[in-house]
């Protein structure tokens, strides 16, 4: 059982990207199990998604209970740190949509994780996806970073096996580039 | 095939699998993919459509089922609200056809007005419901609801919750149709309500509801053999599980599947030798009350923990944590451990839902504020992206109740705050579903008020549905286009503008202005396609001559204008719709266009 939360903001590509990892499960032959905040939060809210693997109960993360937690923007990672534990890896878009009424900066953010958490990694996944042409996947340079990283434990066909399952064809064309470029450059 | 479903696509699947002929519905999350996902499917003798509104679309799923085909007509909880003229009535008459109700609930709630139970709503309606807690029990549930609703000739409510409804698990099935051959209609005195008919079956209607129990009970679920007993529904039955891991011994489960008519056998077994029972369930106390009543009957006194006293929350959705909490309270003596200890989250505030960038709502809010610049003003507001308008810096929303109530409920106002202006706001979907009523009793009544239709072509909140001010059809196929213009100026009211939100702010404003100072009612079309629609190939950027006012975000609230590290404003390129609104509000003309991305 391995569970894994994504958050983000609304627009980012959260919900895409929790399909992907369950395809990409799926297809390795496990049960996937996943819930999502949909609807009103998806206009430059927060979403949050749970991904359980393996035998799960309900779709629900309980607290301290994720391995690993991709945050696609750190206020929203920051939100969800309850759901995960001090040895929890945590995946980190290097993205702040600081919102309105913003307490925190960027720093202290990056501060208060380095304390309580032992496996951080960050990556620039917006930069590098609009640097490499795909300003909007900044979730599948996520993906592709974390996987080339082996913070994920798949390979780079198959993240393109998955995509091409789960994309129109199109925009599948422009997240292979994508991922095949992270895999030669980053 | 194996697949991940969401438990919408789970429903739908089997809707088809099953032999669903006419698939009915209203958008409304959570319910909005059973709709979507079956209009993916095509064949002969299945139809699909987006109605107007809900009651339409209950109304039609019912005369497509006295026709003797399989029906499914789907919507949310507040959605069930507007059905439930139709509905009420249809359980008294009956049908023939196999006949689907699918509600989503919302407890949380995470995008609803309210955290109302269908399952109350269905004893009210005397009527069966199904509850089920997962996508894959949803799968296999369509087929007994339908042979249920063919046996016993009553509709069957399909209550699903946003956490089944939203979540995805790995399904394997069989995608094979089995094809429903439709009998037609045929005629019968019983199909005509009337007050005498209505008493008989009643009578008959509870006779059904007694028979079909036993039957229905087979559909609940026992596990453990633990002397303390937890009566559970829907979801929360994972949450269950999962929270007694590891104690499974001091535990039984008893897992409510259809929490309408309920079993009296299966809780009398179930409770034979509990010493304790503890109901976890969201929202109301449906299978606690029910529960407790065959209990009472039967001379059972068992302690019992829930909501009426106050062990469970009425309000909110339950998770793992909270259901592990509980359980621990009620059970303290039995030694179970609280949940292990885990990093709590420092207090931050909430990211408030906001217009995207580039909303062409964003702008005609801000023209009629223009415009009202100075006036004693009341703004009424509806259900859709627009109720968004209530957030700073816009705050154009004083009052939102339900779909339709921005142009009635500025009736009202009007009535009383005589001297002030009423200005209402209603979306183009909204404004079908159920504005142009009001908007008709306005006119009658000689209410004056100013309505705005928000009309961005598409019904944006639920995820870009077609309406009859588009003319699509749900499969994309043309259907016949319903002009709002026309239709307002065709029931009499003279005042009637149509403007694109992103012409000329200024003389928009001028405009606007014009048509608010009439003393009569009027109606104000803005008319631009939604933002997500439209694919622009620019972008504005912030040069040089920016001195860090900050007026494009107090005006605005753009989320695409934003304060880097050192305080200065930018544009974030990839969220910029290039709208340009916020060009209007520079001192230093600061903002450029950048062609090409």
């Amino acid at each position: 059982m391995k569970n894994i939360l994504i958050a983000g903001v609304g627009g980012q590509g959260n919900i895409l990207l929790s399909r992907v990892i369950c395809q990409l499960y799926m297809n390795r032959g496990c049960n996937v199990k996943t819930a999502e905040n949909i609807g009103m939060s998806q206009r430059g809210g927060s979403v949050v998604s749970f991904v359980r693997i393996g035998d799960s109960f309900g779709p629900i993360i309980p607290d301290g209970q994720a391995d690993i937690l991709i945050g696609l923007e750190m206020y929203e990672a920051l939100r969800n740190v309850s759901k995960v534990n001090a040895n929890s890896i945590i995946v980190l878009n290097k993205r702040y949509i600081k919102p309105r009424a913003a307490s925190i900066e960027e720093k202290e953010i990056l501060n208060y994780l380095k304390i309580h958490f032992n496996h951080i990694y960050y990556f620039d996944a917006y930069h590098i996806a609009i640097d490499l042409g795909a300003p909007k996947a900044e979730n599948i340079a996520m993906l592709a970073l974390a996987c080339k990283n082996l913070l994920l434990p798949f390979s780079k066909d198959e993240i393109l096996t998955a995509l091409s399952e789960l994309l129109p064809k199109g925009i599948f064309d422009m997240n292979k580039i994508l991922v095949e470029k992270i895999y030669e450059k980053y | 095939m194996k697949k991940v479903l969401m438990g919408n696509e789970a429903v739908a699947y089997s809707l088809y699998i099953n032999g669903v002929n006419v698939a009915v519905g209203y958008p409304g999350t959570p319910s909005t993919e059973v709709i979507e996902t079956l209009k993916n499917f095509s064949d002969d003798h299945f139809y699909v459509e987006w109605s107007v509104n809900e009651k339409v679309a209950l109304e039609i799923a019912a005369g497509a089922s006295l026709a003797g085909a399989r029906s499914v007509v789907t919507m949310k909880q507040v959605g069930l609200n507007v059905a439930a003229d139709p509905l009420l009535s249809l359980s008294i008459i009956g049908i023939e056809g196999g006949m689907i109700v699918f509600v989503a609930d919302d407890p949380g709630p995470h995008s609803s007005q309210t955290e109302q139970d269908t399952r109350n709503f269905a004893r009210f309606c005397n009527l069966p419901v199904f509850d089920p807690s997962s996508p894959k029990e949803a799968f296999s549930l369509v087929k007994e609801a339908y042979e249920v609703s063919e046996k016993y000739k009553l509709p069957v409510i399909f209550r699903m919750t946003t956490r089944v409804c939203h979540s995805n698990e790995t399904l394997e099935f069989e995608f094979e149709r089995r094809k429903k051959e439709v009998t037609g209609f045929e005629e019968r005195p019983q199909w005509v309500i009337l007050p005498g008919l209505s008493y008989i079956k009643h009578v008959e209607l509870e006779e059904k509801l007694t028979e079909m129990k036993s039957e229905l009970g087979k559909l609940n679920i026992v596990e453990g053999d633990g002397q303390i007993g937890i009566v559970t529904s829907g979801v929360s039955y994972f949450y269950v599980k999962e929270a007694i891991k590891g104690f499974e011994d001091l535990f039984s489960i008893l897992k409510i599947t259809v929490a309408h008519p309920i079993d009296d056998r299966t809780i009398l077994e179930f409770c034979a030798d509990k010493k304790m029972l503890i109901f976890i369930e969201e929202l109301d106390p449906v299978v606690e009350e029910e529960t407790k009543l065959v209990l009472f009957e039967n001379r059972i006194y068992i302690p019992t923990y829930g909501k009426r006293n106050g062990y469970v929350p009425y309000a909110g959705e339950l998770d793992v944590d909270k259901v592990k909490r509980i359980i621990f309270d009620i059970t303290k003596e039995e030694g179970l451990l609280l949940p292990r200890t885990f990093i709590k989250a420092p207090e931050i505030p909430r990211r408030q839902s906001q217009l995207c960038a580039g909303c062409p709502h964003r702008s005609s809010f801000l023209i009629v504020k223009s415009a009202c610049k100075g006036k004693d003003v009341i703004y009424t507001g509806d259900i859709g992206c627009y109720t968004l308008g209530f957030a700073k810096p816009i705050s154009a929303t004083h009052t939102c109740l339900c779909m339709g109530a921005s142009v009635t409920m500025a009736q009202g106002l009007k009535i009383i705050e005589n001297k002030k202006k009423i200005v209402a706001f209603i979306g183009d979907s909204t404004f079908f579903h159920s504005g142009i009523t009001g908007l008709v009793n306005a006119y009658y009544n000689r209410h004056n008020i100013t309505v705005c239709v928000l009309d961005n072509l598409t019904t944006g909140m639920t995820g870009f549905q077609p309406h009859p001010g588009v003319g699509q059809k749900v499969n994309g196929e043309n259907g016949q286009r319903v002009e709002i213009a026309d239709l307002v100026k065709g029931m009499g009211i003279k005042n009637v503008l149509i403007i694109d939100p992103y012409d000329n702010f200024d003389l928009c404003v001028q405009k606007v202005r014009e048509f608010i100072e009439k003393d009569e009612l009027s109606v104000i079309i803005f008319r631009h396609k939604c933002a997500n629609l439209e694919k622009n190939n620019y972008y504005y950027r912030i040069n040089e001559k920016c001195t860090n006012c900050k007026a494009c975000i107090s005006a605005t609230g753009c989320p695409a204008i934003g304060e880097d590290e050192n305080k200065n404003i930018f544009i974030d390129q990839v969220l910029c719709n290039a709208c340009g609104l916020c060009t209007n509000f520079c001192p230093n003309m600061a903002i450029e266009k950048v062609v090409e991305r």
